[in-house]
């Protein structure tokens, strides 16, 4: 394996013969790819295929247990979890948000990293995911799923990340609430903000996503530009890729 | 331990006291009536209910003779030691009914310094000239040496840090399953893993204090505690009796929540890797001794 630092500017993670097992059971292997900087960056593939494992690698949610990966060229072994945690956002399938108000959900990053914030700035978060300055004070368990959702979000972009992964962050909202958060995710994305989802859904692919790694029994299959995959597989194919059969049964 | 032969001469001049085998006979009245009872009833637990008795009987008479024994020890060493044999006891009591990695050890450790600690200070407090020190010590025939107070509050102190470290593990444990999406999403804002999880940790720490100091609020209106009984009983004053009820009390409470904040620190330290993750196979480990327990 040729693993000769090329210095890319252009690339955001390196990922280096990454392999990661649970007990005995091997979840990716052999994983080598480049993300690169200015893109949204789909992660498909059918379930179980290791996508979320894969996406939690990044911010070192979980180590891998062999292989390296590289953020902007410094290898993450050798960065602190909180530091690069900080730096990298990370969005779950559900929201899991803390008790308490709209809020508390927003500066519990801000208040770890002494970050200042005024109210005025904490309501240019919530613009940032379509939501209204009164929902501040709320109480985040009366709000809606779609809801709880985009203040997830808000709270990922109150640390001021310039990374964020994604990891199926609409597949339990409806196409209303799944359409503002990828409006959201489009501007934050022209913003700067690069953006990496885990998706299983083949429209949202196509609507956000410019370029893709597919994964397959936790091995990546490809790395394409969106445009290609649509052309190269005609469309059975594609829905086989898609199917998430087993959704219910993921750990 | 010459003390030791005064109480078996007093154990046997006890047995050849005739009150107690009439009290004895009178009392199996009762046990006759029983068994109509259970005649009448058909329950067929006749034979269950005699022989029930009688071995009671018996097991409670030793054990009474081995109080006995024990209470009237007199040498540090040997009291330190039977408290070591108990912390151990409950150790293993807690980590049977809470069998997670390592809990024996640190439920151990937890408790053998809470109760040391505690009954060291206790024992010291009688260096105070003009004091008794703060463990009352009753007068009575096996009374003045220092197992007779040693031994019953110790075993209180363990009793209470057992049992309330219980609670909060449970509580504690349950918690970090339920919250494990919480937890990842505190850890991915950035957040250590104790303050991921300080919360949880807070929570387990209130279940398991709020009961007993309920209990202190409502002494002497809904419940009188034992102790207190038993000393005004043996002829100590009410308020000498109340004040030592509160003062043991405190011993109890605060080796209890030392022995909840040591086992629940060491315990959360597995749950979270050297990296600051979650760490995924002692997650499937606790978890999985949920579904056995509910088997």
């Amino acid at each position: 394996m040729d693993l000769s630092n090329k210095q890319n500017n252009n690339e955001l993670f390196k990922i280096v013969d990454v392999e990661f097992q649970l007990r005995e059971t091997k979840i990716l292997s052999e994983i080598n790819a480049t993300i690169n900087l200015s893109d949204i960056t789909g992660i498909i593939g059918p379930s179980g295929a290791g996508k979320s494992t894969f996406l939690r690698l990044l911010n070192k949610l979980i180590s891998p247990t062999n292989g390296n990966i590289y953020y902007k060229s410094q290898n993450t072994k050798e960065m602190s979890s909180q530091k690069i945690r900080k730096e990298i956002g990370f969005v779950q399938q559900r929201p899991y948000l803390f008790n308490g108000t709209v809020k508390y959900n927003l500066l519990y990053g801000p208040k770890l990293w002494n970050i200042e914030y005024s109210d005025e700035e904490l309501v240019q978060l919530l613009q940032k995911v379509a939501l209204e300055k009164n929902f501040l004070e709320k109480q985040v368990e009366g709000l809606s799923g779609g809801e709880q959702q985009r203040v997830s979000l808000a709270r990922s972009l109150a640390n001021k990340p310039s990374v964020l992964l994604l990891d199926e962050p609409t597949s339990s909202l409806d196409i209303n609430s799944e359409e503002i958060i990828e409006t959201s995710l489009k501007q934050l994305n022209q913003e700067g903000i690069k953006i990496i989802i885990v998706t299983h859904s083949l429209e949202q692919t196509e609507r956000i996503t410019d370029s893709l790694l597919f994964l397959r029994e936790g091995k990546l299959i490809e790395k394409i530009p969106t445009e290609k995959f649509f052309s190269k597989y005609d469309n059975n194919e594609i829905r086989l890729f898609f199917k998430d059969t087993q959704s219910e049964d993921r750990k | 331990m010459t003390n030791i032969i005064d109480i078996l001469n007093d154990i046997v001049f006890t047995l050849t006291d005739p009150n107690i085998w009439i009290r004895l006979a009178l009392a199996s009245i009762l046990l006759v009536i029983l068994i109509i009872f259970s005649l009448w009833q058909n329950t067929k637990l006749e034979r269950k209910i005699i022989w029930s008795f009688f071995r009671g009987l018996i097991q409670i008479m030793l054990l009474g003779s081995i109080l006995l024994l024990i209470f009237g020890i007199d040498e540090l060493w040997l009291l330190y030691i039977i408290l070591l044999f108990m912390c151990f006891f409950a150790a293993y009591t807690n980590w049977r009914s809470y069998p997670y990695p390592k809990i024996f050890r640190y439920n151990f450790i937890a408790i053998l310094t809470s109760v040391m600690t505690i009954m060291t200070f206790a024992l010291l407090s009688s260096l105070i000239p003009n004091f008794d020190g703060i463990i009352y010590q009753p007068t009575g025939s096996a009374g003045s040496s220092l197992g007779s107070f040693v031994i019953p509050v110790g075993s209180m102190v363990i009793f209470f840090a057992m049992r309330e470290s219980g609670v909060a593990l449970e509580r504690l444990k349950s918690d970090l399953l339920k919250s494990k999406g919480e937890i990842e999403a505190a850890l991915a804002l950035g957040a250590t893993p104790n303050r991921s999880i300080r919360g949880l940790l807070r929570d387990s720490f209130r279940a398991s204090l709020v009961p007993t100091i309920n209990r202190v609020a409502v002494l002497g209106i809904v419940t009188i505690p034992g102790l207190m009984s038993g000393m005004i009983i043996g002829g100590a004053s009410p308020i000498e009796a109340a004040v030592y009820q509160i003062v043991v009390f405190m011993m109890l409470l605060t080796a209890a929540f030392f022995t909840s904040i040591v086992t629940n620190y060491l315990f959360t330290k597995q749950f979270f890797t050297s990296e600051d993750q979650i760490n995924l196979e002692f997650y499937n480990i606790i978890s999985m001794k949920k579904k056995e327990k509910k088997k």
